[in-house]
């Protein structure tokens, strides 16, 4: 007897039901998860209390010392301001470090005495010592000794670590489900990349938490939920990149690891800056000498079956290069070394045709130099010799032109110059807001599909609710570094994670927009979420700069001790 | 660090920017989303997808669009494929007023929602059934030939489309290459039945017929002279040869600019500018949901000699052809028109319906007494005129109407009525752009011949 139904028809509805309920609860839990790690973040961000002040010895006012590193002047944008015509505009420095209270004399007039002793270098202050600036002296107390509000301790993160982790491993388990389905019939070899992360997240949590005794694990949190999401997608066009893929995220991770342990010591950081920047320049040479020409620009380096694409390790090198401890930026205001460096960087990137890359240097040069120096002349000139060489790249190269013409009339190139652009919507679109599951989308055989047009891929087949999600996230990042800004232990940290962030977010603006038609280029990976080895290697370079902002990163450490 | 601090809000710029561009994206997807998957290359809609799109079909079930092995196909007769082109629309989504693009959602199973996936990942567009009869459109657009124009013709009645068609147009199946270049084509992407307005000419005398008729209480008995030609404000207004003394009903057979321009004069800029308003003029009529082109009449600051010219048509009247099909359908319904539609029903995979169509009542237009006076002048506009012969059988009541466009083009040539037979309710528009051969052989013969094609659909 035959039935009169195909019942193989209704279990494949079934599971498409099933996974369809599943790509809704993705985004709510990626959500969630987003959120409670940016509340934990401002939870766990330091008040602005003082811990130690400096009271004026004629005066007797109280000047409470707010930052970790503070600069001390006549100049209404110190953060302690001399009311007194013999000190220097930016007079000097007084540092916190692990080790105690330190104060640098940054080129003054007058110089500075510590206990009428002149400051040559960094110099120990101790509680009850007076600092000698101009006619003005000061002494370091502590806030208890004047009877002010004694500085809170540092609060503990708002949800736990484990339960956040958890949440980030309960939605790649659903986003697993997606990719054992993703040929239409249940397989299990799909999903080993996705347990290699899983194992990897787990690894970092149990090291960082148990083993370091770090409090916050926020920032890698989301860092795995956006690599699950990726990872995902890829699994879903192709097993072999999804293995490169999880390989470059283990790499990542080590470097990320490494790089928080050697921004963990400022001196050294500063000791190293110019080896950094001469590594980054041999770098850039062999990369010109060596590097074969991929999709026009000659950005890569092939050693046996390895592929490297120096640029990406250089980003790190250029922001280590870039940043600085307050006494050194007091000390030597002058950008033009930097500047140097920066103009040989952007200088080798157009031998190396890769124009994306340099519009990512250039917006780190402009973040750096403004942070840096504060000057709106120099970012005005910086634009203007942009713009020429802007003006230099559409004349000499016709395609990047062609790029600008049709610009905002894709769709009246559907079969040429528009090709990518147009897909990359239409098939946003088909996905509607919650995808027509992985492996089921079309946008995938499209050229760069899971590399440039990823955001495109994220819509389609997980959805345009979580797409935006995932950008958003990376956009909080940036806003996060950014309100970390003066609560670091140093401008190295803040201008580090601000450059970092800013670039974070940059590249995810040419990366979706430049997909989706709303500015004329392509050709910039998604952070966390593109296919990529170097360059993903590379963005876990640029948490860790976020990280190190994060002002709890080294505060575990001293209470082990 | 209160500095660092400070300039850190250069990142603010940046988030800015990001949020700007993502806006421009995410509204770009609300507003364009379903014209954005609906593309001919979109895999999801062709090859092996799971989803099907749905089927166009005329009234008599002639499958008019449908996709098969995964591209679009058009119905096999050329001919027939293009005049149903604006109507049906086209692959690209060039024709925004097509049931393709307005009714992308339900053909192709799109929705903002899902996009064009299905939660039990087996989905399927509905079918579309159409009030018109492409026969009788393939009928129009032969009979307007390369001559640019458009022809409609509803059943005022029941509300059906019968048919709809604009010319220029083209082949969906295969778009010409020189289709943005070629000037042939040169709005060929509009559905001028519905997005166009025009110059009117005489057919505009109907209005000024309806406000006479309201506002002249002696109007039968009044005779106006006309001597081929009056002076007015120093201008002159003229017909195309003297009349001497008329009767209103034989001024409007005639069709005589000279005593409509007196007429208009006499009612005056306020009347006029009310009849106009009330007869739909500045109003936005639509088919099926899609909005149409409004009919503008304004006569504010005009002398009295472009008063005049106003009346017969002129001056800056604009009509578009689907208000005035409504218009036809009013007067022969007594005064209120049933509202015109095309799409008869939406079927769902399964054969349930999901929207059936029906001709709805529209507001009042003509009061019922000057609908009926109008009627009967139109009548005989056909019976001494025209020729009853024109259209055996259906007792038509008509205006022709030339408006002249200038700038070195022949006239608009019109035809606008209705059958008063009550077993053909049907109502007519015809008009042929650039036409030197006169209303009634032009305009004239499409409208006979497609009456009477018309009158065996119905019946």
């Amino acid at each position: 007897m035959k039935f009169p139904f195909d019942l193989s028809f209704l279990t494949s509805s079934m599971i498409s039901v099933m996974l369809f309920l599943f790509r809704i609860i993705v985004p709510i839990l990626t959500a969630v998860v987003a959120l409670k790690c940016f509340h934990s973040l401002r939870l766990g961000k330091r008040r602005e209390s003082p811990v130690m002040v400096l009271e004026d010895m004629t005066t007797h006012q109280v000047i409470p010392v707010l930052y970790w590193e503070n600069s001390i002047g006549r100049s209404r944008s110190c953060d302690v301001v001399l009311r007194d015509q013999t000190a220097s505009r930016a007079h000097a420095v007084l540092m916190r470090r692990e080790s105690g209270w330190f104060v640098s004399d940054t080129n003054s007039k007058a110089g500075t005495f510590v206990n009428g002793r002149k400051v040559l270098g960094r110099t120990p202050v101790c509680p009850g010592d007076v600092i000698a600036m101009g006619s003005t002296v000061l002494m370091l107390k502590s806030t208890e000794e004047v009877g002010a509000a004694p500085a809170q301790p540092p609060r503990r993160c708002a949800a736990s670590p484990f339960g956040l982790l958890f949440l980030t491993f309960l939605t790649q388990a659903l986003l697993a489900l997606q990719v054992a389905f993703s040929k239409g019939k249940f397989s299990l070899s799909f999903l080993y990349p996705l347990a290699v992360l899983a194992v990897l997240e787990w690894a970092l949590y149990l090291y960082s938490i148990k083993i370091l005794g770090h409090v916050s694990f926020e920032l890698e949190t989301l860092a795995f939920l956006l690599c699950g999401i990726g990872l995902a997608i890829q699994s879903g066009v192709d097993l072999k990149s999804s293995w490169t893929q999880v390989t470059a995220i283990a790499a990542g991770i080590i470097l990320y690891r490494i790089m928080i342990w050697f921004l963990g010591d400022m001196d050294r950081v500063m000791r190293w800056r110019t080896g950094i920047a001469v590594f980054a320049l041999i770098l850039f040479a062999v990369n010109l000498l060596f590097a074969r020409s991929r999709n026009g620009a000659r950005n890569w380096i092939n050693y046996g079956s390895l592929s490297l694409q120096p640029s990406e390790f250089i980003k790190i090198a250029f922001i280590l290069v870039g940043t600085s401890t307050l006494d050194r930026l007091q000390t030597y205001r002058n950008l033009s070394g930097f500047i140097g460096f920066s103009a040989i960087c952007m200088g080798a990137l157009f031998l190396m045709r890769d124009f994306g890359t340099a519009c990512i240097f250039f917006v780190m040069f402009l973040i750096i130099a403004f942070m840096r120096s504060g000057s709106v002349r120099t970012i005005a000139l910086a634009l203007a010799v942009a713009a020429f060489g802007a003006f230099l790249i559409l004349k000499i190269k016709p395609y990047v032109a062609q790029r600008f013409e049709v610009w905002r009339h894709v769709w009246e190139h559907t079969g040429d110059a528009g090709y990518q652009q147009v897909r990359v919507l239409s098939y946003s679109a088909s996905g509607g807001m919650f995808g027509v599951g992985v492996g089921h989308g079309c946008l995938r055989d499209v050229f760069a599909s899971t590399s440039d047009l990823v955001f495109g891929m994220v819509c389609e087949e997980l959805g345009v609710v979580l797409a935006v999600i995932v950008v958003l996230i990376l956009a909080s990042l940036a806003l996060y570094a950014r309100s970390e800004a003066s609560r670091s232990r140093s401008t190295l940290y803040s201008i580090a994670a601000c450059t970092a962030g800013g670039v974070l977010l940059f590249q995810t603006c040419l990366n979706v927009f430049g997909a989706t038609d709303v500015l004329p280029l392509t050709g910039v990976t998604l952070p966390f979420i593109s296919l990529g080895g170097s360059s993903m290697v590379s963005v876990w370079g640029m948490l860790a700069f976020l990280k190190a902002c994060d002002e709890r990163t080294y505060a575990a450490r001293r209470s082990r001790k | 660090m209160k500095t660092t601090g400070r300039r850190s809000l250069i990142l603010i710029i940046l988030t800015v920017a990001f949020f700007f561009g993502l806006s421009v994206f995410l509204y770009g997807l609300v507003t364009h989303g379903g014209a954005w998957a609906i593309q001919p290359f979109n895999g999801h809609l062709t090859g092996a997808s799971t989803s099907s799109a749905g089927r166009v079909l005329d009234r008599n079930g002639t499958v008019l669009a449908q996709t098969k092995n995964g591209k679009r196909v058009y119905t096999d007769d050329l001919e027939t494929r293009r005049a149903m082109l604006h109507a049906v629309g086209d692959s690209n989504g060039f024709i925004s007023t097509g049931v393709q693009s307005v009714y992308c959602g339900e053909l192709f199973g799109y929705n903002p929602i899902t996009g064009l996936a299905s939660p039990t990942g087996k989905s399927a567009g509905c079918d579309i059934n159409l009030t018109l009869d492409a026969s009788l459109c393939r009928l129009a657009r032969e009979k307007l030939g390369d001559r640019n124009g458009v022809a409609a013709v509803y059943n005022y009645k029941t509300g059906e489309m019968l048919c709809m068609v604009s010319t220029p147009d083209f082949d969906p199946q295969n778009p010409p290459k020189d289709l943005d270049t070629n000037k042939a084509y040169s709005g060929a992407y509009l559905n001028k039945v519905l997005s166009s307005t025009f110059i009117p000419g005489s057919i505009f005398k109907t209005v000024t017929s309806a406000a006479a008729i309201e506002n002249i209480s002696d109007l039968d008995s009044r005779v106006w002279n006309c001597p081929g030609s009056i002076t007015v404000n120093g201008n002159q207004i003229t017909d195309i040869r003297s009349y001497g003394k008329l009767h209103f009903k034989d001024a409007l057979a005639k069709s005589s600019n000279v005593a409509f321009a007196q007429i208009a004069i006499e009612l005056g800029t306020e009347r006029m500018s009310a009849e106009a308003q009330s007869m739909g003029f500045g109003h936005n009529f639509s088919l099926d949901g899609i909005s149409c082109a409004k009919s503008s009449y304004s006569v504010k600051g005009a002398s009295e000699d472009e008063l005049g010219w106003s009346g017969v048509g002129q001056y800056t009247d604009l009509v578009n052809p689907f208000h005035f099909l409504v218009l036809m359908g009013a007067v022969a319904n007594g005064g209120t028109p049933v509202m015109p539609y095309m799409v008869k029903s939406i079927v769902q995979p399964l054969g349930l319906p999901q929207k059936t169509g029906s001709g709805q009542m529209g507001s009042e237009l003509l009061q019922p007494s000057t609908a009926e006076r109008l009627k009967s002048y139109l009548r005989y506009n056909v019976t001494n005129q025209y020729g009853d012969s024109m259209f055996s059988n259906l007792a038509v009541c008509a205006k022709t109407g030339t408006g002249e466009v200038g700038g070195g083009k022949s006239p608009n040539c019109w035809m606008v009525g209705f059958s008063s037979n009550s077993s053909t309710p049907l109502a007519f528009v015809v008009l042929v752009e650039n036409s030197s051969s006169g209303s009634l052989s032009s305009a004239g013969r499409i409208a006979s011949s497609l009456m009477t094609a018309a009158a065996k659909v119905v019946s």
